[in-house]
Parts: C-alpha cells; sequence; structure tokens
C-alpha cells in the first residue's frame, strides 16, 4: 500500500480534490439528516408511539428514508471516500477538476429531482409523487421527475469511476512496472462491479419505467422490471460495504496501532466480490411467480459463495486489529482486546460496526436459504437485517470514518472526540434494541412496509415476550439512533467550523504485514476479471430474463405487440443463446 | 487494566444485546425468564460496573 501524503495534510497536497470530497460528504451528512428524521418517524408511526403523519403519507416518508439513506447518503459517501483513495493511494490529482464537478454536479441534480419528486407525495394537489419506496419497481408508478433524477445520479456515478480510472490510467503510464496501490485496486474493482451491475437499472430506467411514466408505452412487464431492479439491488448492498471493507481494510489495522495482515488477501476478496456480487439478484425474488426454481437455486447457491470473502475479511480485519492490540502492549487469548484504542471514536464505530456485521451475516444467511427464506419473506425480519448492514456496517463505519477523514480535508481538527465516542455508542445501543426487535417480530409474522401493523380481532404471538415490549424496543431504538445523528452531525459541523491546524489528524497509513510482492501478478489483471464477471452473469440471467419476456407477456408486458425489429432481434438472441446452452450441455453430459 | 470511562462504555454497550437476549437463550432451556428479571440483572450489571468504576477507573487511588 502506498503511504502517499506522508509528512503534509491532503487538504493542502490536493486541495481541489479535497473541495470534492468535502462537497460530497456535504450532501451524504445532509441526506443522512433528513433521512434519518424520516426513520424517527416511520417507527415512532407503525409502533403506535406517536403518530404526526396521515398513515397514507407513511409510504412518502418510507420512500424518502429508504431513497435519501441507501442510495444518495451511502453513495455521495462513498464517492468521496474513493476520490480521497485515489488521489492519496496513486499520489496525484484528479486528470480534471473541472469533470470531477460535473459528475458532483450531475449527482446533486439528480438527487434534487429525485428528492422534490418525493416530498411531492406530501402535497395532493401538486400532481406530483414518487411513493414508490426504494425498491422502485413497476406496478408502482412514481412521476417522471424521479426516475430521470435516478437516471442523473447513476449516470453521474458512470462519471465518477471514469474520473478515477483517467486516474489510474494516467499513473500507470508512470509506473508501468509497479502494482496497483491496494486502496486504488479496491476502488477500480469496485467500480467495475458497479458498472455491471447497473446496467439492469438503466436499463429498467431508461427503456421502461421513464416511458412508462411518461405516457409514451402503455404498461411494461412487470417481473421484468422487478428482475432488472435486483439485478442492481443486491449488487449495490456491496456497493456500500466495499467503500466500508476500504476503510476496514486500510484505516482501521492503523487506528488500532496496527497493519494490515495482507494485502493480497484483500485483493482476493474484492476480486471475489466482483465476480460474485451480480449474478445473486434472483434470490430477493423466492416467491416471485414467473421464475423456475432452478434458477433460484443457481441464485441462492452463488449468494452462500458469497460467505467466503466475507469471512476471509473477518479474519484478515480481526488479525490485523488484534496485531494492532499487542503492537499496544496487549496480551493473552482476550486480554488484548482491552489495549485496543477504545477512546477513538473513529475506531470504536468501526469495531462496533463490524461486530453488528457479524449478526447481520447470520440473518442473512436465512433470507438466502430458499426453503427458510419463506418464513421470514417480507415480514420485518429483512429491515431488521439490511439495519444490521447497510444501517450499522455501512452507515456507522462511514460516521466513524468521518471523525478521521474529515479532519483531512478540512484541516481542522475533530471537535470532540467524547461526544463522537458517545455518539457511536449510541447507534450501537440504539439499533441492537430495533434490529433485535424487528427479527423477532418477523418471526413473528409481522409485515413490513405497514403503517399500521395492528389488526382487529388478530393478535401476533411471540414466543418469548409481547409485542408490547418489541414495539417499545422498536420505538426506543429509532429514538436512540436519530439522536445519534443528531450528535453526528452537530460534531461534524462544529470540526468543520473549527480553526484550521497544522497536523489536524494522523493521516499516515503503513505498510501491510504481508505487501503485493508475493501474490500473483493475475490478480492485478482488471480486464480479465472483468471478462469472467461478465461471463458470469450472462450465465445466470440469460435464460431467466427469456422465461420472463416470453411467459410474462413481451418486454412491455400485458400481451402488447413488440416491435417487429426488436421482436427479431430477440429471437435471434434467444435462438443462439438456447443453441450454444444445448451444445454445452450435451458436450457436459 | 484500568478501567477507562471509554472501556465501560465499550461493556454497558455489550451488555445491552446480552441482556436482550437472555430470555431467549434461557428459553432455550424451557426457563421463562420475566423481563423484569432481565432488568434487575442489567441493573445489577451496571451497579457492579458503577463501584468497579470507583474503585479502578480512571481518577481513582487504586488505578494510580
Amino acid at each position: 500500500m502506498a503511504t502517499a501524503s506522508g509528512g503534509s495534510e491532503f487538504v493542502d497536497k490536493f486541495p481541489d480534490e479535497a473541495a470534492i470530497v468535502k462537497a460530497s460528504f456535504l450532501i451524504a451528512f445532509v441526506s443522512l439528516g433528513i433521512g434519518a428524521f424520516f426513520g424517527l418517524i416511520q417507527a415512532l408511526h407503525r409502533t403506535d408511539v406517536l403518530r404526526v403523519i396521515d398513515s397514507a403519507d407513511y409510504y412518502t416518508v418510507l420512500t424518502g428514508h429508504g431513497v435519501l439513506l441507501a442510495i444518495v447518503f451511502t453513495i455521495f459517501f462513498l464517492c468521496g471516500v474513493f476520490h480521497w483513495a485515489i488521489a492519496r493511494s496513486l499520489d496525484r490529482p484528479a486528470e480534471s477538476a473541472l469533470f470531477s464537478w460535473a459528475w458532483v454536479g450531475l449527482m446533486t441534480t439528480g438527487t434534487v429531482l429525485a428528492t422534490v419528486a418525493i416530498l411531492g407525495g406530501f402535497v395532493p394537489n401538486l400532481g406530483m409523487s414518487a411513493d414508490v419506496l426504494f425498491t422502485f419497481y413497476a406496478p408502482l408508478q412514481a412521476h417522471p421527475i424521479f426516475y430521470i433524477g435516478l437516471a442523473m445520479f447513476i449516470v453521474g456515478t458512470w462519471l465518477s469511476g471514469a474520473d478515477w480510472f483517467l486516474s489510474y490510467r494516467a499513473w500507470r503510464q508512470d509506473h508501468p512496472d509497479e502494482r496497483i496501490p491496494l486502496q486504488t485496486f479496491m476502488v477500480l474493482t469496485t467500480m467495475i462491479m458497479w458498472y455491471i451491475s447497473t446496467l439492469g437499472v438503466a436499463v429498467s430506467v431508461v427503456f421502461f419505467l421513464i416511458p412508462w411514466s411518461l405516457g409514451l408505452i402503455e404498461s411494461v412487464n412487470p417481473l421484468l422490471t422487478r428482475t432488472l431492479f435486483w439485478y442492481f439491488g443486491h449488487p449495490i448492498v456491496y456497493f456500500w460495504l466495499m467503500p466500508a471493507y476500504l476503510l476496514w481494510y486500510t484505516v482501521l489495522p492503523k487506528l488500532a496501532g496496527g497493519r494490515l495482515f495482507s494485502d493480497p488477501l484483500a485483493r482476493v476478496v474484492f476480486l471475489l466480490f466482483l465476480l460474485l456480487s451480480t449474478p445473486v439478484g434472483i434470490h430477493h425474488q423466492y416467491l416471485d411467480p414467473g421464475i423456475a426454481e432452478g434458477f433460484k437455486f443457481i441464485a441462492m447457491t452463488n449468494t452462500m459463495f458469497l460467505l467466503l470473502p466475507s469471512l476471509l475479511t473477518a479474519f484478515t480485519v480481526v488479525a490485523s486489529v488484534e496485531h494492532g492490540a499487542r503492537q499496544r502492549g496487549g496480551k493473552g487469548y482476550l486480554r488484548w482486546l482491552g489495549a485496543l484504542p477504545w477512546r477513538d471514536p473513529a475506531f470504536t464505530g468501526m469495531a462496533l460496526a463490524g461486530a453488528m456485521f457479524a449478526a447481520g451475516g447470520f440473518s442473512g444467511m436465512i433470507n438466502a436459504g430458499m426453503n427458510i427464506n419463506y418464513l421470514i419473506h417480507n415480514t420485518l425480519w429483512v429491515p431488521g437485517h439490511f439495519h444490521l448492514t447497510v444501517g450499522t456496517a455501512v452507515a456507522l463505519t462511514m460516521m466513524a470514518g468521518s471523525y478521521w477523514l474529515v479532519p483531512q480535508v478540512t484541516g481542522t481538527k475533530l471537535y470532540s472526540r467524547p461526544i463522537g465516542l458517545l455518539q457511536v455508542i449510541m447507534w450501537f445501543v440504539g439499533m441492537v434494541f430495533m434490529s433485535n426487535a424487528m427479527h423477532r417480530a418477523g418471526l413473528a409474522g409481522i409485515p413490513r412496509r405497514t403503517a399500521e401493523p395492528q389488526y382487529q380481532n388478530f393478535e401476533f404471538l411471540t414466543p418469548i415476550g409481547s409485542i408490547f415490549e418489541l414495539r417499545v424496543q422498536i420505538a426506543l431504538g429509532g429514538t436512540l439512533l436519530f439522536l445519534s445523528v443528531v450528535l453526528f452531525l452537530f460534531n461534524i459541523l462544529l470540526t468543520s467550523l473549527g480553526e484550521e491546524s497544522d497536523r489536524p489528524v494522523d493521516s499516515y497509513l503503513p505498510e501491510p504485514l504481508s505487501g503485493p510482492e508475493g501474490s500473483p501478478r493475475i490478480l492485478d489483471n482488471l480486464a480479465m476479471w472483468t471478462g469472467i464477471a461478465a461471463v458470469l452473469v450472462v450465465l445466470a440471467y440469460t435464460l431467466p430474463l427469456a422465461g420472463i419476456i416470453q411467459n410474462g407477456g413481451g418486454l412491455f408486458g400485458g400481451g402488447l405487440p413488440v416491435p417487429a425489429t426488436v421482436s427479431a432481434g430477440f429471437d435471434l438472441v434467444m435462438t443462439t443463446v438456447t443453441s450454444a446452452f444445448n451444445t454445452l450441455w450435451g458436450v457436459v453430459a | 487494566m484500568k478501567l477507562t470511562k471509554a472501556r465501560a462504555l465499550i461493556l454497558i454497550a455489550f451488555s445491552v444485546p446480552i441482556a436482550i437476549e437472555l430470555r431467549t437463550v434461557a428459553g432455550f432451556f424451557n426457563v421463562e425468564l420475566p423481563l423484569i428479571a432481565v432488568a434487575v440483572i442489567e441493573f445489577l450489571f451496571l451497579a457492579l460496573l458503577f463501584v468497579l468504576y470507583g474503585l479502578y477507573g480512571e481518577g481513582s487511588e487504586s488505578a494510580a
């Protein structure tokens, strides 16, 4: 791992890049504040503790919560982290500051358009709404502005990736024989995965949802838009997670007082995510009719393979942190835990996020298992799961990482470490209350996405405790989480307004214990890994998509005629693929 | 090992999921633990931690 920027602060060395990172963080944190407020409203509403909105507006709030947190906060933040990581690890500025501002501007414009469409749901006379939830597939329909905003946002992320690839290309010309610096390797593999996976949502939005919402086509094939959404909807989980992994691999060991255990293992993990993230989306559709069980089984198998990079990460990161603790004088089998820098909110937040991610991984295995998934499908278990993963492993890592990153791009010291420590612990405790209750409520059959899960003449039963306790837990947890966000934003705001310091934070990142020298250079062959990832996607999705289009009334659903040229082209592709598959099957058999 | 405020906070944080799941674990052994029992156990843990912090925490004579 390159140890660039040693001796001078990031903001002094790369002022233009620091400005881009600050702008990205600003939009991320504004979204976090609004999204968290919406989350509080939901938690209090559905538990019937406090209802300040009409239940019909619950879905507007839910959409705002999902889109602003799961798409805008996470992705803007990761764009800031990636921009920092590329400049730092390649030790060079971006090729064009104007181009960098272009993608920030495009993503921001897209965010504003989508948010306006969502908030329009509060004003019935406006004729504009987007109560389609985070999973914005048909048959729910939003105002065209929502889809256009999302399309601009996605294109903005593509341009951000192009920005980083241009930096890499320029660096490669100057360093033809060097290994790709680890942080750059992580950014590039993540972006390749993102390019592959966003093709699905791009096709869905541009060819189906926008024309449909504009009235240019009368109907769409709902299962096709669902499948294209989940083609992107599961890899986005790794688009959230991989920046968190970048921080766990390259920053957390340093904060613990040590060094990354293995650079090659980190590269293998990111390559596995590149290969396996996309051909698994159908595991979100176990209960969808119209997709043959065999394809669901394949998706389940691929999903279980994804446990491998997560377990490799658990080993590598914990080993690195233990190394740091022993460098600080820690001894014994477990006593070394006490030697870790628990006063540092950046370290403690990331460590707690990692611990919560383990729990999220276990509940994720339940989601991924075809048979046991039926027990919890569309229940409150599912939000309980993803509040542990994106809601804690990712969000808490991002907030904790901010305590180390923001001073680097502002040149000011963190306003308060004690407030930061209290904030990350409050998030952990709040999420324990809320997520635990959501999981247990899901096992009791309580549905998700419901404003009032209280029914007349029907009582949900829990094996232990009562529904009332679960409701109190959710409301209490949601309140603690909101307060935690308020503390975070307060701390970051006062940090950015503070006086400039010569050395706001120790930004030096040490070399890994085991560097890339001994690992095969094929790990850095990004073109080859991209090709393999594309082949896996083709294998996993071609036949299911063909079946969905053929059996679901065509590309546009409803049995409507498909334009002759499209139909002829599609038939040609189908015939070729089926014939190739039969030939291959014959050879294998 | 000195019990710092940060370590005490971490111990409190990790006691919450243990307390919440205590009844589930007890249920595996057909022990029906009432909510009040869990609250009392958590309270006793916090009281013990408070005492230990007084004895061995930052600024205490024992710690020095």
